[in-house]
């Protein structure tokens, strides 16, 4: 299944593939990712201590990031069916998604992904096929890693590079957030994402061996969803969510 | 009464791999709960005692009919496969209320599992609650609960997890929740809180060790707002409270069952 280092993978895809991987993990992709902190604004207002965050990343990558990291695979595949229907993937996501205030944080990076995508690929049979998510929930735009897995799709990655963006994504915006918040030294913080290697990849064989919507991950970190609730109800914030 | 089964050889904590029909358990004879509407109330249809509990119909005024399950042996204990049927049919209301809880013991390497498959026609209503599902030190519990509920159907639902008896740490609990509304998936969670150095995690559990929950399915009632509240996808709420202590979250859940109910 990690079709990463399959020669075919490039010839399936335009070429972009291997580039796309870097775009998509970039932070400084215009779609509005600077504004997340992964809920770490709401987990430092709680308590949470700076020697805490890589405990906080390893929770993440355990639990919620796993639960994205799958979906965002399966809308890969999604995206190179015919026809594209992201509609399964992203109402499996919702009904894993119990928080308001996350599936809302996660439509708005869906939406900027969105954006890019029609930019880069308004042609895209991924790319157009991503109203067939929302109209599977009505009210809610295409979660990000239903856009992420489309954009995938377009620029010809491979399901173990769209986990990893995913993944790495997810560490990043913690230790960025962190910075900001419990501000320290900003090489130290690399070292938490090199140190979250293990989980991060135990986490992209895991979202490439689920088959089907109905056996996305659906493992809940109840704190994370109580702090986002928290978070979305605070009047003194620095990040959207 | 058969011994529970306890298999040589399955000592091991870890069984992050295995399925819902996992061996190691002997399957018990389902308790069966079946109720219809007809002539203004509701009547039981089927009450079948199982393997650990015993439905038993509790007379009350008023049009829903109360069922009460009492427990026929100890349970859960190593190789215990608890399973509870329910079914509600079309307009009826089902109140199902299970006085005295659960406690999974300690397993001593074998594990046991509680499922729970829940089924509401259309306009069926049903209210659950369920004190307490202990898990103890040593303890290897599975615990899987189905809901379906068709057009027009309401669930109110209360449980509580308690990870340990007093001072304990707690044994391995993975809690499976899967909610259908009109065929679609409302709420899928797994609660896998089988690795206590994973669910203390910051953000998982970090310091609780009691989670409470009051969950209104099918219907979004007002009740309170705040971070206990969890507003699903579809038509669903769930209020959940991370605790120390069963009565510092029913301190945040009792207002919730309230609305949840009404």
């Amino acid at each position: 299944m990690a079709d990463e280092d399959d020669p075919g993978a490039a010839a399936r895809g335009s070429g972009t593939g291997a580039l796309g991987a870097l775009l998509l993990a970039d932070a400084r992709l215009p779609t509005g990712g600077h504004a997340h902190s992964a809920t770490l604004e709401g987990a430092v207002a709680a308590g949470l201590a700076a020697e805490q965050v890589p405990a906080y990343i390893r929770a993440r990558l355990r639990t919620v990031a796993r639960t994205e990291a799958a979906a965002a695979v399966l809308a890969l595949r999604a995206g190179r069916g015919r026809p594209v229907d992201y509609g399964p993937v992203q109402a499996a996501l919702a009904a894993r998604t119990p928080s308001a205030p996350l599936r809302a944080a996660s439509a708005s990076l869906g939406r900027g992904l969105t954006r890019l995508a029609r930019a880069l690929c308004p042609g895209h049979p991924a790319v157009a096929g991503l109203a067939t998510a929302t109209a599977a929930t009505p009210g809610l735009r295409p979660l990000r890693p239903v856009v992420l897995g489309a954009l995938g799709a377009a620029l010809g990655l491979t399901e173990a590079q769209t986990a990893r963006a995913v993944l790495y994504d997810d560490a990043q915006t913690v230790t960025a957030a962190a910075l900001k918040l419990h501000p320290g030294d900003p090489l130290a913080t690399v070292r938490w994402v090199v140190d979250a290697a293990d989980d991060i990849e135990a986490a992209v064989r895991a979202a490439v061996a689920v088959a089907a919507p109905a056996d996305l991950p659906a493992r809940s970190a109840p704190l994370i969803d109580q702090w986002a609730a928290e978070h979305a109800q605070s009047t003194r914030r620095l990040f959207i969510a | 009464m058969t011994a529970p089964t306890v298999r040589p050889g399955a000592a091991t904590p870890d069984h992050r791999d295995h399925g819902p029909r996992e061996a190691g358990l002997t399957s018990g004879t389902p308790t069966i709960v079946t109720v219809a509407s007809g002539g203004g109330r509701t009547y039981p249809v089927r009450l079948e005692t199982g393997t650990f509990l015993r439905p038993r119909v509790m007379r009350r005024p008023g049009p829903g009919l109360r069922v009460v399950l009492a427990a026929v042996r100890a349970s859960l204990c190593a190789g215990d496969d608890l399973r509870l049927h329910v079914h509600v049919g079309p307009g009826a209301h089902l109140d199902l209320v299970d006085p005295n809880g659960t406690v999974a013991y300690n397993a001593r390497g074998g594990r046991a599992a509680w499922r729970a498959d829940i089924t509401l026609a259309e306009g069926a209503r049903m209210t659950w609650t369920e004190p307490s599902f202990i898990v103890s030190e040593g303890a290897d519990v599975l615990r899987e609960t189905t809901v379906s509920l068709a057009a027009g159907a309401r669930l109110a639902w209360r449980e509580t997890l308690v990870l340990g008896r007093t001072g304990e740490r707690g044994g391995a609990l993975r809690s499976a929740t899967r909610v259908t509304h009109e065929g679609r998936e409302l709420l899928a969670e797994d609660l896998d809180l089988r690795d206590a150095e994973l669910r203390e995690l910051p953000g998982v559990l970090g310091g609780g060790r009691v989670i409470g929950q009051v969950a209104a399915l099918g219907s979004v009632p007002d009740g309170p707002a705040g971070p206990h509240r969890l507003d699903l996808a579809g038509p669903g709420v769930l209020w959940r409270a991370l605790a120390r202590r069963t009565y510092e979250s029913d301190r945040v859940l009792d207002e919730a069952w309230r609305a949840a109910v009404r």
